[in-house]
């Protein structure tokens, strides 16, 4: 039963042969046993009607290219549509990082900025704070006597640019 | 004589014609990949074919092949042509149905349903000039034994199987695709032709 013996070829044998790792002694015994020969011609005999019974059966089903190309279609559909989600969140994520992180610049700049005012910039506000002051205070024309509604004789001093002369 | 009618059908399936210099194949390849039409036409019945009769499921083997094709179609630039577009077809096959086969969503649409091969519809596709009439009948149960045997193979056996005698892969392709030895390789043949021989055995 081993191979290039006067009987035939063993299983292990036949199986490399089959498999196409058959040896040159096992070549050699098929060339001139018939019996061997006609097993190795059954199996492929066999072999190539499932297989050409199994291809013209596959070929039988071919619709499917329409259904590759929408697979290809929906496949593109999808990535658009996760790209278009993807870049709406990324505008989502900056805008709020964006309004998160603006009013803290602000604050800093002013927690930054107080210790930057000069005298002179204190001074100044000053001035203005007392020119407010005298412009809204009490010591102003009231309306009433401006238009002498009323017969009082009460007269009032001005400071501001709209001070009445008389 | 239907061995050499069906080698002369089986070469009309798989052969194309020769282009003499490797960048004219090459350039033939990359065509193939970047055409869409023209992949799902000359690949698309082999790889439903492997599928299906590895899975034994033509549901999942319609899935598996579209994913297939849209797997290379998508990442046809990774393909370096240090093999047949067939054999690197079939590798994405592979690992397709092996996704498919490990997700949760496969098994439990697989409790719910399954879908098995037809084989007698199958083997009535047997083309008419494959055999002559007087051996159609023979030979279609021919075919239909011969799955039996594969399906009662474990899928590595019947992967392997497939992949040597109809993909027409050499062991050390079979290898590398699967990942596995040359011999882990060759003891899932040995076997397998062991069951094709036992089941098949006074007819072989």
């Amino acid at each position: 039963m081993t191979p290039g013996s006067q009987n035939h070829l063993s299983e292990e044998a036949l199986d490399d042969v089959l498999i196409g790792l058959g040896s040159p002694e096992s070549d050699a015994h098929l060339a001139r046993c018939p019996e061997c020969r006609a097993q190795v011609e059954t199996f492929r005999g066999d072999v190539q009607l499932f297989n050409a019974a199994s291809m013209a059966w596959s070929r039988s089903r071919m619709p499917g290219l329409r259904q590759v190309h929408h697979a290809v279609r929906r496949t593109r559909i999808a990535f658009a549509s996760w790209a278009a989600v993807a870049a709406a969140l990324a505008i989502m994520a900056f805008a709020i990082w964006h309004h998160r992180a603006v009013p803290a610049a602000n604050q800093t700049a002013t927690v930054q900025s107080q210790p930057v005012d000069s005298e002179a910039q204190i001074a100044q506000d000053n001035q203005l704070l007392q020119a407010v002051n005298a412009a809204i205070s009490p010591d102003d024309v009231s309306p009433i006597d401006e238009y002498k509604i009323l017969e009082s004789p009460h007269r009032h001093t001005k400071t501001g640019p709209h001070t009445r002369k008389k | 004589m239907a061995t050499m009618a069906l080698n002369t059908l089986r070469i009309a399936y798989i052969e194309r014609p020769r282009i003499e210099s490797p960048m004219a194949e090459r350039a033939r390849v990359i065509s193939e990949l970047d055409d869409i039409d023209e992949l799902v036409r000359l690949h698309q019945a082999r790889i439903r074919r492997f599928v299906t009769y590895s899975t034994g499921d033509p549901d999942l083997a319609e899935t598996i092949t579209q994913d297939t094709l849209l797997r290379a179609f998508n990442g046809r630039e990774s393909f370096r042509g240090d093999c047949s577009l067939s054999t690197w077809l079939t590798g994405i096959a592979i690992n397709v149905t092996r996704d498919h086969l490990r997700s949760g969503r496969y098994k439990f649409w697989k409790q719910l349903k399954t879908s098995a091969v037809d084989v007698s519809e199958m083997a009535s596709y047997l083309p008419s000039e494959a055999v002559s009439p007087e051996r159609r009948v023979l030979a279609k149960e021919r075919v239909k034994e011969l799955y039996a045997v594969l399906e009662d193979l474990s899928y590595n056996q019947r992967t392997v199987f497939l992949m040597k005698f109809s993909e027409e892969m050499s062991v050390d392709e079979i290898s590398e695709i699967l990942g596995m030895a040359v011999n882990t390789v060759r003891t899932h043949l040995h076997r397998a032709l062991k069951a094709v021989r036992s089941r098949m055995g006074a007819k072989i």
